[in-house]
């Protein structure tokens, strides 16, 4: 479907559904999330609403209303930043001290990539726009990789709890298998993004491997692994059984399991079977 | 007694965990959004599911964006759907506005138009969901600070067709009309008479903050509620004429906990004295 002119992944309704309410409320969302549509628009808002096939009496109230309709662009793009410096904290800083959050944040916006309706879901759809759309990533290459980083935390935090399961057993045996907790994730970063600090926000360059979990105290915990150690951890994720995952890397099946115990006590695996 | 009565407080995060750690519940009723709760875990969820499980809750969704033309997905509304039945909500209320369009979601509460086309969308969509959900549904109306398109009919005769239209209960929210009232230069006694009163099963009280610059009152829910607010609670409930319950919102610059309580106690008083003038029971 070819994009009109001020298109921005429009989605063109079906024909039965074209109704006045639906082209006011296209138009609506054109000024709203698209900096340049709220540009366009406070340059000329009738000639805004015919460009988007609006009538005569619908662009003359736009007219009307001019100042107060752009007060939505303000009220919406505060809606949608509020979650971001607290679930991002490093990333915000690293922007706003170069002046750039908020050509970010129009960016984000614009890009239309905020679609569910739970508004939990601004965060990990705002680290889904920087993968996709790599802004920034030029000046910053470790850009996604901090905020993916700063946002696992908030995600390990809420993560639905596990049914408490009565069948796992304590202690980590070479046939057996690892049933982790359902918050613990395995990460590999090219930076050292966990050493990042509001103070410091530009980790340096150098391979990191990380297990993110939630603690028994149910507060977020990660641990720094070795390139094997995560390799290994991976391998348990996918259900090989523990000695078969050692033996593979060649790793000690004393050692692993000394791991995985030490993992259980600290809450990132739930128990084993 | 009848829990949903007098004025209860939306249950907000900073205050989860005092509110968990309380061995009784401080107001009548709290209420709560779904969508800050399905699908979550972790402490704070557990705090959440302790209160829920302890005291009497009403629900009120934020994102379905009925006036809207997207489709709602259907784990959404399954969610939603196992919550109410979970938390034995007896309504369920949304805004009537829009939200979302062409996938991409604003989490803004938009204006509808004021026209007839809108009137039938808005009412086919509200059908639709009431069918959905296993409790009554109310509409809210909102804070409008412009007028989406020509205007057909004012906002008071909108909200009133869509409430006819959709044959459904009304969550008024006495601060949107005040705010209403000042932003574009109307009386707000005048907007409530002749309103079909009969509809109301819940109010919303709340803050607001004035932006000089701009000339305009925000719904901010962000600052305490203003006499003239409260008055025109009192002056609406006995045309109520029944005790139907209000909700303190505060969603910003949040006060500590005991904060807001006292300023829902004050209500709660503002609430009774409202009743006592004109002799109806409650309770």
């Amino acid at each position: 479907m070819p994009l009109r002119p001020w298109g921005f992944n429009m989605v063109e309704a079906p024909e039965p559904f074209i109704t006045s309410t639906w082209q006011l409320q296209r138009c609506m969302t054109d000024l709203i999330l698209n900096a340049e549509g709220a540009k366009a628009f406070a340059a000329d808002p009738k000639a805004f609403g015919a460009e988007r096939s609006l009538g005569k009496a619908d662009q003359a109230a736009l007219e009307t209303f001019q100042s107060r309709l752009l007060t939505y662009r303000g009220l919406a793009r505060n809606a949608l930043e509020d979650p971001l410096p607290d679930c991002f904290p490093i990333t915000h800083t690293l922007l706003e001290g170069a002046e750039l959050w908020d050509a970010c944040l129009d960016a984000f916006l614009a890009s239309r990539t905020i679609q569910s309706p739970y508004y939990r879901d601004v965060n990990p759809a705002f680290v889904t726009w920087l993968a996709n759309s790599t802004w920034g990533q030029d000046r910053w290459p470790f850009l996604l990789q901090l905020a993916h980083f700063e946002y696992i935390e908030v995600e390990i935090l809420r993560w639905p709890d596990d049914p408490l399961s009565k069948e796992l057993k304590t202690k980590p045996t070479a046939d057996g298998q690892v049933v982790f907790g359902g918050a613990t994730r395995n990460l590999a970063y090219a930076y050292r993004v966990h050493e990042a600090t509001k103070e410091d926000p530009k980790p340096t360059a150098g391979e990191t491997f990380l297990l993110g979990y939630r603690d028994t105290e149910g507060d977020f915990n990660y641990s720094e692994l070795s390139a094997h150690a995560s390799a290994f951890l991976a391998r348990c994720m996918e259900d090989e059984p523990i000695g078969t995952a050692a033996s593979v890397l060649n790793l000690e099946l004393e050692e692993v399991l000394d791991l995985l115990s030490g993992f259980r006590a600290k809450g990132a695996i739930e128990g084993f079977r | 007694m009848n829990p949903f009565t007098g004025v209860g407080v939306g249950l907000r995060r900073p205050h989860l965990q005092q509110v968990a750690a309380l061995a009784s519940s401080p107001v009548p009723f709290w209420e709560i959004a779904p969508e800050n709760v399905v699908g979550q875990g972790g402490s704070r969820h557990r705090q959440v599911m302790k209160i829920l499980e302890r005291d009497p809750i009403i629900t009120h969704g934020l994102s379905m964006s009925i006036g809207g033309f997207d489709a709602w997905d259907r784990d959404v509304l399954e969610n939603l759907k196992g919550f109410l039945k979970e938390t034995q909500s007896p309504w369920h209320s949304e805004h009537l506005c829009w939200s979302s369009f062409g996938g991409a979601t604003t989490h803004e509460l938009l204006p509808m138009p004021f026209t007839r086309d809108s009137v039938r969308h808005t009412v086919e969509r509200a059908k639709r969901l009431q069918a959905e959900l296993p409790v009554p549904f109310l509409f809210e109306n909102v804070s409008y600070y412009a007028c989406l398109g020509v205007s057909e009919m004012s906002e008071k005769d909108f909200f009133a067709e869509v409430l006819e239209g959709a044959d459904c209960g009304w969550l008024l929210d006495i601060n949107n009309i005040y705010v209403n009232s000042r932003n574009h230069g109307f009386d707000a006694k005048e907007w409530l008479e002749g309103m079909p009163l009969e509809r109301v099963q819940q109010m919303h009280i709340a803050g607001h903050t004035w932006y000089e610059d701009d000339q305009i009152i925000i719904d901010t829910h962000g600052a305490p509620v203003i006499d003239p607010v409260i008055e025109l609670m009192q002056w609406v409930l006995p045309r109520i004429g029944r005790p139907v319950p209000v909700l303190l919102e505060r969603d910003n610059e949040i006060p500590e906990l005991e904060v807001l309580l006292a300023e829902r106690v004050s209500l709660q008083k503002a609430y009774d004295d409202a009743f006592a003038t004109v002799g109806v029971q409650h309770g």
